[in-house]
C-alpha cells in the first residue's frame, strides 16, 4: 500500500477530525448567451439578488450573533445598488445575467484578494459567497450543503455555506488557500471545528478519509487506523475533545487554561450579557454611582447593586472596585481639581483623604460579600500602606456591623496594579490578596504620557511591550507569592496584544463583553508561550 | 481673502449651502471592514445629504453610502478618510460620521472607559 499522503498546512482552529473528504462543488460553468433581452436579464438578476437577500435574512434569524453579523455584511453588500451597478455595462453590452453577474463580481473579488492587507484579502471569500449565493439562484441551482460528519476539502470555504452545514456529527476543514484571519475561521474556532488553511492544492478523491490535525497544523489523506489513533492519543484531552468551552474558560492549542472575566461598567449591562459566557466579573466599576453625590452616599443603593452582580455571577467571583475617582473622573464636590488631576488625589488616595466615602462603600461590601463570591479591587495603589489603612477601615465597619447584628463576610481585598511603582515592587505588597493589571493607566505613567493627549498618542500607542515587561516582572513575583494576578486593562480585550499577554504569563484576562467572541477564538489559536498555532515546527 | 482660520482645524463647516468635510485618521483595530463598514454605510444612509470619502489623499470620491464602493477602496488602519457631505444636515452627517470612527464604530461600545 502507498505511503499516506501528508501535506502541511497552518492551523486556524485547533483539534483533531477524521472523516471522508467532501470535495468543494466547482460553480458549474455559466452560459455565455443570453436568450432574452438585457432587460429581461436585468430583470433575472434583481430576483436573483432579491432571493439571495431572503435566503441569508433566514440563514441570520437562526445563527448566533456572532454568525449573524458576518451574514449581516453580505445581506448589505447585496442590498446596495452598486452591486448591480458594477454588472450593469456587461448587460448592457448584451451579457446573459449569470454571465454579467460572475464577470462584474470575479472583477471585484480580484481587487480585493490583491490587498496588500491580510484583513482586507480574508474579505474576498465574503464576497465570492455572495458571488455564488445569486449564481445559484439564476441557475436554479442552490448551493449544495455536504454529508454531516465528512471534512471539506477545496480552495476556500464561504462562510453561508459553513453556518448552514450541521456540524454536530463533527468532521474538519481543509483549505488550499484560506486565511486565519478570515469570518470562517473565526466561526470553527468558536464552534471547535478543527481547520487547516495554506495546504496548497493537493490530489484526493471525494469519499476518501482523510485526517485533520490541526494540532500539528498537517493534513494525512487515506491514514491508516494506527496514524489515526497515535494522533488522536498525542493530542489527549487537547484534541479531539477540544471544546471553546462556556463557563469562562478557555484553552490554548497547548492546553493552558485560560479564565475569562467580565468587565462590568453599568449595571444594566447585567441585562444584557450572558452570565455563562464568563467566570463570573473580574472587574465591576463603581463609578456610574457617581453621577450624583447622594448616590454615591447612598450605602442602600451601593448595596442592592452589588447583591445584583452576585445573582449574576452565581457561584462565580465578582471583584467590585472601589470608586476610582479624581484623575477624569470626579464628582461634583468630591473629588481633585483638575490641576491635580492624574498625578493628584484619585483613587484609593481619595477614598483615605475622604474615608466618609469609603465607609458607605465598605460598608455596602461587607454586608453584600455575606451573599455571594464577592472580592473587593482597591484603585491606584502605590504603597502598601494604603492597603493596610484601608483593610482598617473595613475592620472598623465590620465590627460596628456585627455589633448591630447585620450579617456579614469580611471580603478578600485586592489591589490594581497600574502605578509603576507598585508594578515594580509587587513582592513588597503580601498583604493583598490578588493582583490586577490596570494597564491603560499604567501605560500612561509608564510613559509619561497622558492617555487623553493626541500630541502624545505615538508614545501612549508605544508601551505595549514596557508594560508586558512589567507584567511579565509582576506575574513572576505573583506566582511566588502564590497571590492570584490577571488584566483588567483595555489591552486584555484586544486579540492583536494576547499573544504578548499570554507570553508574560497572564492567565486571567477581563474583557469588554462585547470582545469575548474574538478574545476567546484568538486564544483558541495560540499557544501558551504566545506564538500562534500556526506553521508546524 | 486669506482665511485666518488655523489650517488645523480640519472640519470646515459651511452651513448655508450644506456642504461639510472632515478628514480623520482610521487609527483603530480592523479599518472599515466587515462589521465597521456596515455600520458606517447604515448611519451614513440615515442622512439625506450625499456622504462621500476619499482615501490617502485619492481624488476619487466614493459614495459613503454604499457598502460595495467602501469594501473596494481597501480602507485600512492607519488610512486617512476625507469624508465630505452636500445637502440637508451636511455639517450634523459629517459630526455623526467622525464621531463613529472615533468611537471604534461602537465596536467597544459602553466599554469606552478605561480601566
Amino acid at each position: 500500500m502507498a505511503e499516506p499522503l501528508e501535506i502541511a498546512g497552518i492551523s486556524a482552529s485547533p483539534g483533531i477530525a477524521v472523516g471522508p473528504a467532501h470535495l468543494a462543488t466547482q460553480m458549474a460553468p455559466v452560459a455565455v448567451g443570453s436568450r432574452n433581452t438585457s432587460a429581461a436579464e436585468r430583470h433575472d438578476l434583481q430576483e436573483a439578488i432579491a432571493a439571495a437577500i431572503a435566503e441569508l435574512t433566514a440563514l441570520a434569524e437562526r445563527s448566533d450573533e456572532e454568525s449573524a453579523g458576518i451574514l449581516d455584511f453580505q445581506i448589505e453588500m447585496l442590498l446596495d445598488p452598486a452591486l448591480m451597478g458594477i454588472a450593469e455595462e456587461r448587460l448592457a453590452a448584451g451579457d446573459g445575467a449569470a454571465l454579467a453577474w460572475v464577470g462584474a463580481l470575479d472583477l471585484y473579488i480580484a481587487g480585493i484578494a490583491a490587498a496588500p492587507d491580510e484583513q482586507v484579502r480574508a474579505r474576498a471569500v465574503d464576497v465570492i459567497d455572495i458571488r455564488n449565493r445569486v449564481l445559484g439562484a439564476l441557475t436554479g441551482k442552490p448551493i449544495g450543503d455536504f454529508p454531516p460528519g465528512s471534512v471539506f476539502v477545496g480552495k476556500d470555504l464561504e462562510p453561508s455555506l459553513f453556518l448552514a452545514h450541521d456540524w454536530t456529527d463533527g468532521g474538519g476543514v481543509v483549505l488550499f488557500d484560506g486565511s486565519v484571519s478570515s469570518h470562517v475561521a473565526m466561526l470553527a474556532r468558536t464552534r471547535s471545528i478543527p481547520m487547516v488553511v495554506a495546504t496548497g492544492p493537493f490530489e484526493i478523491d471525494g469519499g476518501e478519509r482523510v485526517l485533520v490535525d490541526a494540532i500539528a497544523a498537517t493534513v494525512v489523506v487515506a491514514p491508516d487506523d494506527t496514524r489515526i489513533r497515535k494522533t488522536e492519543a498525542r493530542a489527549g484531552p487537547a484534541g479531539a475533545a477540544v471544546k471553546l468551552d462556556a463557563g469562562g474558560l478557555a484553552h490554548t492549542i497547548d492546553g493552558a487554561e485560560i479564565r475569562l472575566s467580565a468587565i462590568i461598567n453599568d449595571p444594566a449591562e447585567l441585562a444584557v450579557v450572558d452570565a455563562s459566557s464568563f467566570a463570573g466579573i473580574g472587574l465591576m466599576r463603581t463609578e456610574f454611582l457617581v453621577g450624583s453625590p447622594a448616590n454615591a452616599l447612598n450605602e442602600e443603593k451601593h448595596y442592592a447593586i452589588y447583591r445584583e452582580a452576585l445573582r449574576w455571577a452565581g457561584a462565580a467571583p465578582v471583584t467590585i472596585r472601589m470608586l476610582d475617582l479624581g484623575g477624569d473622573k470626579t464628582l461634583p464636590g468630591i473629588g481633585g481639581k483638575s490641576s491635580d488631576s492624574f498625578m493628584g488625589l484619585r483613587g484609593v488616595r481619595l477614598l483615605l483623604a475622604r474615608p466618609e466615602l469609603a465607609r458607605v462603600q465598605a460598608r455596602a461590601l461587607l454586608r453584600a460579600a455575606a451573599h455571594g463570591n464577592l472580592e473587593v479591587l482597591l484603585p491606584m495603589i502605590t504603597v502598601p500602606g494604603e492597603i493596610d489603612a484601608m483593610r482598617a477601615i473595613f475592620e472598623e465597619e465590620a465590627a460596628d456591623l456585627l455589633r448591630r447584628g447585620t450579617e456579614i463576610r469580611m471580603p478578600e481585598i485586592g489591589m490594581m496594579v497600574e502605578v509603576p511603582a507598585a508594578a515594580l515592587t509587587l513582592d513588597g505588597f503580601s498583604n493583598a490578596a490578588f493582583f490586577s493589571f490596570g494597564t491603560n493607566d499604567l501605560a500612561q505613567y509608564v510613559m509619561a504620557a497622558a492617555r487623553g493627549s493626541s500630541a502624545v498618542a505615538g508614545l501612549y500607542d508605544a508601551a505595549a511591550p514596557v508594560v508586558c515587561r512589567l507584567i511579565a516582572q509582576g506575574v513572576e513575583r505573583a506566582n511566588a507569592m502564590k497571590r492570584p494576578i490577571g488584566i483588567c486593562g483595555e489591552m486584555a480585550s484586544d486579540p492583536r496584544h494576547l499573544p504578548a499577554l499570554l507570553a508574560a504569563g497572564l492567565r486571567h484576562f477581563s474583557v469588554a463583553p462585547n470582545c469575548i467572541a474574538d478574545v476567546r477564538s484568538a486564544i483558541a489559536g495560540l499557544r501558551s508561550n504566545g506564538l500562534p498555532a500556526a506553521e508546524r515546527n | 481673502m486669506m482665511d485666518s482660520r488655523p489650517r488645523k482645524e480640519t472640519t470646515e463647516v459651511a452651513e448655508v449651502h450644506g456642504y461639510c468635510q472632515t478628514e480623520i485618521e482610521v487609527t483603530h483595530g480592523f479599518g472599515l471592514h466587515a462589521r465597521p463598514s456596515v455600520t458606517f454605510t447604515r448611519l451614513a444612509k440615515s442622512f439625506p445629504c450625499t456622504v462621500e470619502i476619499a482615501v490617502n489623499g485619492s481624488d476619487v470620491w466614493l459614495n459613503g453610502k454604499s457598502i460595495v464602493k467602501i469594501m473596494g477602496a481597501k480602507i485600512r488602519r492607519g488610512s486617512v478618510l476625507k469624508i465630505r457631505a452636500h445637502g440637508l444636515r451636511a455639517a450634523e452627517a459629517i459630526v455623526a460620521l467622525k464621531a463613529l470612527i472615533e468611537r471604534n464604530f461602537d465596536e467597544e461600545k459602553k466599554h469606552g472607559r478605561t480601566a
